[in-house]
């Protein structure tokens, strides 16, 4: 399909469904937590001296042939940056050290409209992205023929250099001094074979200032003349406010003001301990109006409570009292995000306009939230996203940044409100805990017959920012929630599964792989229970039943790659026994084996085969990075992690309590298996966290002959 | 008080409450922003820094204490033209995601690499205690091993 | 001033005798039970009325927690295994032991706590689960305590700062004051030196 563009503004209509403007202007990028990366620029790069106040910028081009890329989306860990710069280097023709990817902020690009997330962000830019950088070559062509007065298709291009009829230009000298860009007729078609970045395991972009600790992240941003500020949140859930007695707080050394809003105290200081120090002395009552416990969240969180949205009815439903049917029930905890960079956010409130940097995964969302929340024009408020310091879906909800705002405009100052660890464990939005209840029956085969999943959960996509409840409803389920609930094995002849919507008295949201790692140990620790049952190999029980869709095939082929690599048997060899386990989402399969051993009654992960089906890889390094960190994440998940209802709060608030997998946790060993099932890449940054509960519940089952249910998994709940 | 300490090779001096953990006056008064905060309750390991070589959590060290000491930060241990063996193990094997915990961990496996050239697994296990979200610890004992071995051939 | 400089090696190794990484089982005997030479004097009243008062402090997790049997320090008022798994391995760790979160004073913005010269005790000097009776036994066991007189064992009891820490435990990770040992810190100085000075009686079980 051809597609139109404009000549006018320079418009590029690309499947991004939004417009673009290639513009050629000045690094007008200068929120002071880049001035190291600016300074470096500047000194280097002196830019070119358009207006650059185009409110939409895709690329720029510097004076030394550079392209700044201002990226929709945000880099958490993911290694997007890296792969959009491959991206863009194979179509624009420039070397990978000739790019810059820089996060947009509202007021200099476009941001992303939803968010960073989903593990999407590759695999939805992979179409526009490399179709913006061709229309770019192109229209660089188009003006270098103009200037050789050559024809442009004897152009050629390579490096950030175009050649032809024994003269060269850089796409810098190409540029510059012009005003109107070139038309194209047409969208150019990216290449689809004969890559030169795309597919290699290149570094990251964002190595060097990683490791040597550059001020890349929101919480190192600074506006001059910034104070600093702590903020006093009930710890209790659904308190409030009752009293508070600022007199101590107020006369501490460096306190500026003490700022009651009606549900939070803040406490603006010139350096952050001072704020801490002071918020330390602050006397503070609460009213309670729940003692919130464990039990009282047992008693919500039950299949058959809340409301039934069934996703999967194929043939017919089992009758759990007949005698023939097997019945499990499974549970996982709340899970807390636990991110290293804890939320922070630096806001310049001033004449009616504010400016808030941020490390976020909303960027769009947080824009007008704060707008709302301020009561401005969405123009009026510049949202700058930074590197994050770990996302995992922690960074969905930003709303902190209307506190910075507030305090920003109630001292008339820019002020860093940063948040405590302990109130990053108890405002952080959940993993929801959940309750599974599985059913399944032997058909005379001894393959299963009937599958059932029955499941409750809190929210993930309901009542979230990101997708309207009409919509969550109209998709008749939490589509959140159900990642991973649904039953891939569809040779199943009957199979159904149904999620139970809770309500609970804390936000619960996106957390890596959403309700993926909970749901995968339920479905797979119950198929692994039913072919012990049916005695047969794990493997041919499962690949039995899955039919001949195309991603039933991919769904076999990880399997089978997994099993072959990882030499799977199913039986304990040398106290070491294997569980194997897979998992379909977001359209990337992948299956685990994990070898395990059991010492002085802990569970030791030695090695994790995985194999993933996520297509095309664009950096297949950063690929394996992302598949090892789900699996030590999701076995962090599964074996470890587990917050709790105590005096009302949510607890613990610290990590060491709040129990993490650390280096002495990892797997010494683990082999990665990329298959490509498909030519284009897939999500990948969480369907790998799936398989791993199951893979390690179904190695100590063969270890113990007893099946754990419960995450997070250990032997003392074996005991009980 | 007035403070005074070598940081990075350079004599500082600074004028603060002498409680307050020195990880907010090398962030906050020297500009250092390599030093992480994670927890301020020396759990995570982020703020990790080296008090005359040793490893040291900076969010419980109060400034007073780094009176006359060698200090020494992430943007002290190397740089890009001149990186410590251990960053430049981490560039080797692509250690960093989000990369929030990264100077923590490099300062920590600096610091166990003085002492221990050679560190075995265990030992790696029983000294890198650091926390990181992102679970790169895969890719972290490979270039301890890695960084080992660049600084015993140096 | 030679003696002195012993009492000061001494102590050092008390507090910090760390450097031999483990202690096999054999090596830690506990003396015969000494019996108290004079057996009708009401100084053996005032004698464990004074050891009771001192083992009320010993014996709280304030000082257990770091004389542990099992080579993992505690913390907490519940005696948890130190976060982590901290072990007797670190205290000489070359990237992660003591000093590199407990500093010579407690700190309340991170609330780890902290006293001069903080450390493990000694495998030697492992108290967790013994009793009072044991404890003291081992104590005053020159080959357990580093060894100490009576009268060393005294001024450690009494003067190391770090001993003393007990009744300064400063505020916890969530910010609440530590709990302090029963016992007031005058009242149980004066008990240990009564105890010392009426001949260090450990009484029967």
């Amino acid at each position: 399909m051809s597609k139109k563009i404009s000549r006018r503004k320079f418009l590029v209509r690309g499947s991004l469904g939004t417009l673009g403007v290639l513009a050629v202007g000045t690094y007008l990028f200068r929120n002071p937590l880049r001035r190291t990366l600016i300074e470096t620029i500047d000194a280097t790069l002196p830019s070119y001296s358009g207006t650059g106040t185009e409110a939409t910028l895709w690329f720029e081009l510097t004076k030394e042939n550079k392209v700044i890329f201002h990226s929709p989306k945000v880099e958490m860990g993911q290694g997007s940056f890296t792969s959009f710069a491959q991206m863009i280097a194979e179509e624009l023709d420039v070397s990978l050290d000739q790019i810059v990817i820089q996060a947009a902020a509202t007021e200099t690009g476009i941001v992303d409209g939803l968010s960073t997330g989903g593990s999407l962000s590759i695999a939805t830019f992979w179409k526009p992205l490399r179709e913006l950088a061709a229309t770019m070559r192109e229209m660089l062509k188009m003006l270098a023929a103009q200037k050789l007065g050559v024809a442009a298709n004897s152009l050629s291009t390579k490096d950030g250099i175009i050649s032809g009829g024994g003269k060269t230009l850089t796409y810098a000298a190409v540029a510059e001094g012009v005003t109107e860009w070139p038309e194209l007729d047409e969208v150019p078609e990216p290449r689809s074979s004969g890559f030169k970045h795309i597919g290699k395991p290149v570094q990251r972009v964002d190595l060097g200032p990683k490791v040597f600790g550059e001020p890349i992240f929101g919480m190192d941003a600074e506006i001059p003349g910034m104070l600093h500020a702590a903020i006093i949140r009930p710890s209790a859930i659904g308190a409030k406010l009752k009293s508070v007695d600022t007199e101590t707080a107020s006369k501490m050394p460096g306190v500026v003001q003490v700022v009651k809003m009606e549900e939070w105290v803040g406490i603006v200081a010139q350096s952050y301990p001072q704020a801490l120090a002071a918020k330390m002395k602050m006397k503070v009552e609460w009213d309670i109006p729940k003692v919130w416990t464990n039990e009282d969240l047992q008693e919500i969180l039950q299949v058959g409570k809340g409301d039934r949205l069934a996703s999967q009815k194929e043939g017919d439903a089992l009758d759990p009292a007949s005698e023939d049917v097997m019945t499990m029930e499974f549970r996982s905890p709340i899970g807390a995000h636990a991110q290293l960079e804890p939320n922070a956010a630096v806001a310049d409130y001033k004449d009616g306009k504010v400016t808030v940097i941020l490390s976020t995964q909303v960027i769009g969302i947080t824009q007008k939230m704060v707008a709302d929340a301020m009561d401005l024009e969405l123009e009026n408020v510049n949202i700058v996203p930074t590197y994050l310091g770990g996302g995992f879906g922690r960074r969905l909800n930003t709303s902190h940044a209307i506190q910075a705002c507030e305090l920003s405009k109630a001292v008339g100052k820019p002020v860093k409100y940063v948040f405590t660890r302990k109130e990053e464990f108890q405002n952080d939005q959940f993993r929801p805990p959940t309750h599974h209840i599985m059913h399944g029956r032997l058909g005379e085969d001894g393959y299963l017959d009937s599958l059932e999943h029955h499941y409750a959960s809190g929210d993930v996509s309901f009542n979230s920012v990101l997708l309207p409840n009409f919509l969550n409803n109209a998709l008749g389920t939490d589509v959140g929630a159900i990642r991973g609930a649904n039953i891939m094995y569809h040779k199943i002849p009957n199979y159904h599964t149904v999620q139970w919507h809770l309500t609970l008295p804390f936000a619960t949201s996106w957390w890596r792989s959403l309700g993926l790692l909970a749901n995968t140990f339920a479905v797979e620790s119950f198929v692994d229970e039913m072919a012990l049952k049916a005695k047969k190999d794990p493997v041919d029980f499962r690949l039995k039943r899955l039919d001949d869709s195309p991603n039933a095939k991919r769904i076999r082929k990880v399997i089978e790659t997994a099993v072959e690599k990882s030499g799977y048997v199913d039986e304990v060899v040398d106290g070491r026994a294997m569980g194997l386990a897979a998992s379909i989402d977001t359209g990337t399969p992948a299956a685990h084996v994990a070898e395990v051993s059991i010492k002085d009654g802990n569970i030791i992960v030695h090695k994790v085969t995985c194999a993933v089906d996520c297509g095309l890889a664009v950096n297949p390094d950063q690929v394996r990075a992302q598949c090892e960190g789900a699996i030590i994440m999701g076995m962090s998940g599964a074996l470890y992690e587990k917050m709790e209802l105590k005096d009302g709060a949510l607890t613990p608030t610290i990590y060491g309590p709040y129990k993490m997998a650390l280096m002495r946790h990892a797997p010494k060993e683990i082999d990665i298996h990329l298959v490509q099932g498909v030519d284009i890449p897939m999500p990948v940054g969480e369907p790998p966290m799936g398989p791993i509960g199951a893979a390690i519940g179904n190695a100590v089952r063969r270890l113990t002959g007893k099946r754990l249910t419960e995450l997070p998994i250990n032997l003392e709940k074996l005991e009980a | 008080m007035k403070i005074s300490f070598i940081l990075n090779g350079q004599p500082q001096t600074v004028d603060v409450d002498g409680n307050v953990p020195l990880l907010w006056v090398i962030r906050d008064m020297l500009d250092l922003k390599g030093t992480k905060f994670g927890c301020g309750k020396a759990a995570c390991g982020a703020c990790t820094i080296h008090v005359n070589d040793e490893a040291v959590r900076s969010c419980s060290y109060a400034a007073k204490y780094a009176e006359g000491q060698k200090i020494t930060t992430i943007e002290g241990l190397g740089s890009e033209s001149d990186p410590h063996p251990v960053q430049q193990a981490w560039m080797e094997e692509i250690v960093p995601q989000c990369g929030y915990c990264q100077p923590g961990f490099i300062m920590a496996t600096a610091a166990l690499l003085n002492k221990n050239p050679n560190p075995s697994d265990e030992e790696i296990d029983q000294n890198i205690v650091n926390v990181c979200r992102c679970a790169t610890y895969y890719r972290m004992r490979k270039a301890i091993h890695r960084a080992a071995e660049i600084q015993n051939n140096a | 001033m030679k003696i002195r400089i012993t009492y000061l090696t001494l102590l050092v190794l008390l507090v910090t005798g760390l450097s031999v990484a483990s202690y096999p089982e054999e090596d830690f005997r506990l003396p015969e039970k000494q019996v108290p030479s004079t057996e009708e004097d009401s100084p053996d009243d005032e004698s464990l009325i004074a050891f009771n008062k001192m083992m009320d402090v010993l014996t709280h997790q304030r000082c257990l927690n770091c004389h542990p049997s099992d080579n993992i320090p505690k913390q907490g008022e519940d005696s948890h295994p130190h976060r982590f798994d901290i072990t007797r391995a670190n205290a000489s760790g070359a990237a992660t032991n003591c000093n590199t979160c407990h500093q010579a004073s407690n700190n309340d913005f991170s609330g780890v706590p902290g006293a001069p010269d903080w450390a493990l005790a000694p495998h030697s000097m492992r108290w967790e689960g013994l009793s009072r009776v044991e404890i003291a036994t081992s104590m005053m066991n020159r080959a357990n305590n580093g060894n100490r007189s009576a009268e060393d064992i005294m001024h450690h009891l009494t003067e190391h700062e770090l001993v003393l820490w007990a009744w300064e435990p400063g505020m916890d990770v969530a910010g609440n004051p530590r709990e302090l040992p029963p016992v007031s810190k005058e009242d149980y100085i004066a008990a240990v030196k009564k105890w010392i000075e009426l001949g260090a009686i450990i009484p029967q079980e």
